[in-house]
């Protein structure tokens, strides 16, 4: 599904460079369960949002379905990112003043789907996660666990092919952070690749593969039976 | 503490550096357009008070009903003053006698100048309190002297002592200068008066002058009264009512004689019905609320984006209110921050304004400058200032210090949807102002344009009038007029007792057949020669013009259509007029000539042949020469003619544009209020607009990463500003219609409120809304959405 070689990030502020990705390679298959772990500062983020395209590299090759994307400019990748790809965020961000549907049912109106076909994919959805009995509430008024659920069926509603989840149980507790984690264990089961970066053993056991990154490498890959 | 108060109110200032910019800039044009406003309002207010009597001066009027209709004017009868001199000593301290304010040529030398100046009895000077340089008030006692203005004396000698000094005046009679007053000041309505010469000489050299001493019935003198101390205008009015009457019973015109005071003279001059209706005021009013106005406008900008910013500074006011500040001491704080604003705003606006009055001074034909010495200015301006910054500090201050501590730390505070509704209503008000002023800006200029538009009836194309005030030009019409034409440079050339831009004369006395005996007819009379025709290029719409070949016509008439309609008759064109006992024949109808008001119906009006009552040669330039070459060549016929004056001349296409200068200036004004009024609102929504886009900048990034396009961002944002101005424009539509139907009705000629004039300001207020919008809206929707992401 992706293939990514010899991929550079550097931050450069007024005194110092930072280098968060240095010539890291990666490949996920279609299907797969990825889960990323490393040490706080070591580049996590910036791969995933690098995967994302909400980000660009300096150097490398990012090849996406067989595609070189490195060059892609804004509009391409924008275009490329909402068909393919959905996002979950540690701190969920959700927007404030739209309700839980009307937040899942955002992706939706940007690709354009019309509203029958909306209505029917964001129910079954929500039905899905569970918060469908919610659905006319705001965020402020949702648990942290049904607020991550809304975001995760937010992630899904157009059904991606890759998911990509930034500690998506950072915020939660356990009881929580099992529900989300078996939510996605269900959406990779039916057919979606999720990279997902988390400090949790625990939850990186829900993975197939678990990849170690320090100081923006790989230096490790655990296969999971 | 109050120092720490301010100290902590500077920082926050510099550490919001553009915030605060947008508000002192908006505040002080605001302050500064209310400043001008207010200067301009003192002008007027303190018109004529340069006259110490200022109070106890009157000009003497009548009222005369003609057809039913009452006029008002400062014509009067010579015999009235000596009467009420002599009958009512009781009631006036002085009534002195005034010619008009006519030009006159004044030579001293080769030194030669057209200066307007009245004849005025001897106490003129004493009673206007003319500020004498040399000389003294009672200089006119000498039937042949002169007291002249600083000015005219600079220009006829120069440095040199002017006492004593001879002028020769209109070329004909020599006076002695007696005294030099200081030039009366623009805000006067006697400013033209740049001489006085003495009544004596007046009877002396004009005879139609001396046989009007006994006419009770020849309106064409200026009467003025100072009255004694105690005497009150009402009273003496009511007292002196029936002078001129009594004199008269038979007087069909019912002259009724009143007082008009010098206080009223330049606020208060147009009567309706004998009654004073209004004037000038009419614009004090209405530039003090459109004063009023920008400035509400730019308050409503401050307390909006401080209750905007007011958000973002709610955890300060938890984190305050938890380490134990009060309530009043964050009102403080908050109200030191906006008086701070304030006092910036106060100095950027003397700048704004000393770098514009001479702008808005030309704008407004006005000479003002800022009243640096005047306390009364600074009092004003300084508590106006302070007043602007609390009112406008009130609002933010007391919703800040409101906030609720433990929710705000928390973090479960929100500013919830109905925050914003006080500041939506006010960005409606906003718009509403501007939008309102957009239109009334366009039905302005509509209006002036439809009357400029209006056919004249004549053609104005290089015709010059040229004054007949020296005895040189009398009684040579045919040598003059061939020795022109010889020139090549004139096309043709007549006389006339008018200009085509004005009728000096109206009378009365005239019968025909089927005259309702019951009906005063008053009409515009103009004596012209055999050549008028010619020259003015009159349009006729039945009959002929005068001619040379019947001796007869010395008694025809034409008339213009406006008194063919009004003497009612099917065929006029050979039937009589009798006009003071001798019949004319009716010769011809012509269309109608705008001479006077381009805003009023035409008067009815009748010409007639008569060489002996000339005021004005009208020349008309030969088209095929340069205006500037032909004017040479006519300039050295009438020198030669007329070798002791200069050679003046007014172009009738400026004449006549002239009376369009009220309304221009009228237009010219409303468009920059308009204008001012649009760039406030903008600041305003511009600074509101950004700070949209920060309260939602996450908002933004996780739609961009739902996949909002910036086009599908910048609709969203621009969205809730679109729909405002929608309101405020539902709003001003009435509210324009309603006053600018009500300013076209003082004029008879006038045009229509069409639809497209709302439309086009609406959209017009709507493209500026969005092109002010958009930047902010583009600019938050182009970042880089990992950015606003990460911050949470
Ligand atoms: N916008 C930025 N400007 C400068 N440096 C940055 C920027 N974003 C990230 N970095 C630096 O890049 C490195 C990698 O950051 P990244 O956010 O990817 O870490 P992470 O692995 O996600 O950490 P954590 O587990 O704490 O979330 C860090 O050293 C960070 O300081
Ligand atoms: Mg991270």
């Amino acid at each position: 599904m992706l293939k990514i070689t010899d991929l550079e990030k550097i931050y450069r502020t007024e005194d110092i460079e930072t280098v968060a990705l240095n010539k890291l390679s990666l490949e996920v298959k279609k299907g797969e369960f990825v889960a990323i772990m490393g040490p706080s500062g070591c580049g996590k983020s910036t791969l995933l949002n690098i995967i994302g395209m909400l980000d660009d590299a300096e150097k490398g090759s990012f090849m996406f379905n067989g595609e070189e994307i490195i060059h892609f400019n804004e509009r391409r990748r924008a275009d490329l990112r909402k068909r393919n790809i959905g996002f979950v965020f540690q701190s969920f961000n959700l927007i404030d003043e739209l309700t839980v549907y009307e937040n899942v049912e955002l992706p939706l109106l940007y690709l354009g789907v019309d509203a029958a076909e909306r209505k029917q994919k964001v129910e079954a959805v929500l039905e899905k996660v569970q918060i469908m009995h919610r659905r006319n509430h705001f965020p402020q008024q949702l648990s942290g666990g049904q607020q991550q659920r809304c975001a995760v069926a937010r992630a899904v509603v157009n059904t991606p092919k890759l998911i990509l989840a930034d500690e998506p149980t950072g915020n939660l507790d356990s009881t929580n952070g099992n529900e989300v984690m078996q939510l996605l264990t269900e959406l990779n089961e039916a057919g979606t690749t999720v990279i997902m970066v988390t400090h949790s053993e625990h939850d990186a056991r829900f993975a197939h593969r678990i990849i170690r990154l320090l100081d923006g490498k790989v230096v490790m890959e655990n296969i999971l039976g | 503490m109050l120092q720490n108060y301010f100290k902590i109110a500077l920082r926050t200032l510099l550490r919001n550096k553009a915030f605060s910019a947008i508000n002192i800039v908006g505040l002080s044009v605001g302050m500064a357009v209310a400043m001008l406003i207010g200067l301009w309002i003192f002008d007027e207010i303190s018109f004529d008070k340069y006259h110490q009597k200022y109070d106890r001066l009157a000009q003497v009027m009548q009222n005369q009903t003609w057809n039913g209709v009452t006029g008002s004017q400062t014509a009067m009868p010579l015999p009235l003053a000596p009467e009420l001199r002599a009958k009512y000593s009781g009631d006036f301290k002085n009534v002195v006698l005034s010619s008009w304010n006519f030009e006159h040529i004044l030579a001293v030398g080769d030194r030669k100048f057209t200066k307007t100046g009245n004849f005025v009895e001897p106490k003129f000077p004493e009673m206007f309190s003319f500020k004498m340089l040399k000389g003294s008030q009672k200089g006119l006692k000498d039937p042949y002297s002169i007291l002249i203005s600083e000015s005219v004396a600079t220009a006829l000698f120069g440095d040199t002592d002017p006492i004593n000094k001879i002028i020769k005046v209109d070329n004909k009679t020599n006076v002695k200068v007696t005294g030099v007053y200081e030039d009366l000041p623009h805000n006067t309505t006697l400013s033209e008066v740049t001489y006085v010469l003495p009544w004596e000489m007046y009877l002396a050299t004009e005879s139609w002058v001396k046989n009007s001493q006994d006419q009770w019935n020849n309106n064409s003198f200026q009467t003025f009264a100072e009255l004694n101390p105690n005497a009150d205008f009402d009273k003496v009015s009511a007292k002196i009512r029936l002078v001129k009457f009594n004199h008269d019973k038979q007087d069909a015109a019912k002259p009724m004689v009143f007082l008009h005071p010098m206080s009223k003279w330049h606020l208060y001059s147009e009567f309706k019905d004998g009654k004073i209706a209004g004037g000038r005021i009419q614009f004090v009013w209405l530039f003090g609320i459109i004063g009023v106005f920008v400035l509400l406008l730019a308050c409503i900008n401050f307390m909006n984006l401080s209750t905007a910013r007011s958000e973002k500074r709610a955890k300060e006011v938890g984190v305050r209110k938890a380490i134990g500040s009060v309530r009043s001491q964050l009102i403080t704080q908050f109200l030191s921050e906006s008086l701070l604003i304030v006092v910036f705003a106060f100095v950027l606006t003397l700048v704004l304004v000393t770098l514009t009055l001479p702008w808005f001074n030309e704008l407004s034909d006005k000479k003002m400058s800022i009243l640096w010495t005047n306390p009364y200015f600074w009092i004003l301006s300084i508590s106006f200032s302070l007043i602007t910054g609390l009112v406008s500090g009130s609002y933010p201050a007391f919703y800040l210090s409101s906030f609720d501590p433990i929710r705000v730390l928390k973090g479960t505070f929100r500013v919830g949807r109905f925050a914003a509704v006080p500041r939506k209503v006010l960005v409606v008000i906003q718009f509403t102002v501007s939008v309102t002023l957009i239109i009334g800006t366009i039905i302005v200029y509509r209006q002036i344009q439809h009357a400029k538009n209006r056919p004249i009836g004549y053609s104005r194309d290089g015709l010059i009038a040229i004054n007949i005030n020296t005895p040189e030009l009398v009684g040579h019409y045919d040598a003059l007029r061939s020795d022109l034409l010889k020139t090549g440079a004139v096309y043709e050339m007549s006389q006339s007792s008018s200009p085509t831009t004005a009728v000096y004369s109206n009378q009365i006395g005239f019968n025909w057949e089927g005259k309702d005996p019951n009906l005063q007819a008053l009409f515009g009379v103009i004596a012209v020669s055999h050549d008028y025709a010619k020259s003015v290029g009159w349009q006729f719409v039945e009959g002929r013009d005068f001619s040379r070949s019947f001796s007869t016509d010395t008694s025809a008439m034409i008339l213009n259509e406006a008194a063919s309609k009004f003497i009612g008759m099917k065929n006029p064109v050979g039937k009589n007029i009798n006009w003071n006992d001798k019949n004319y024949r009716i010769v011809g109808v012509i269309k109608n000539m705008v001479m006077e008001s381009p805003y009023e119906p035409i008067k009815p009006t009748i010409f007639f042949i008569n060489y002996g009552w000339a005021n004005i040669i009208n020349v008309k330039l030969n088209p095929a020469m340069s205006a500037s070459a032909s004017l040479e060549k006519v300039g050295e016929v009438f020198r030669r003619y007329n070798p002791g004056s200069p050679f003046d001349y007014k172009f009738a296409d400026e004449q006549y544009a002239l009376k369009f200068s009220g309304e221009e200036r009228i237009g010219k004004l409303a468009t920059f209020f308009a204008c001012l009024a649009i760039f406030i609102s903008c600041l305003g929504i511009f600074g509101l607009a950004s700070f949209t886009a920060e309260q939602r900048t996450k908002e933004i990034g996780v739609r961009k990463v739902l996949g909002a396009s910036i086009f599908n961002l910048w609709q969203l944002l621009s969205k809730d500003f679109v729909m405002l101005v929608m309101i405020s424009f539902l709003i001003a539509t009435p509210i324009a219609y309603y006053f600018m139907n009500g300013w076209l009705k003082n004029y008879e000629y006038r045009s229509e409120i069409s639809w497209w004039i709302f439309a086009a300001s609406g959209f017009g207020a709507l493209i500026i809304t969005l092109l002010t919008v958009s930047y902010q809206a583009v600019k938050a929707a182009s970042a880089n959405p990992v950015k606003s992401l990460r911050t949470e």
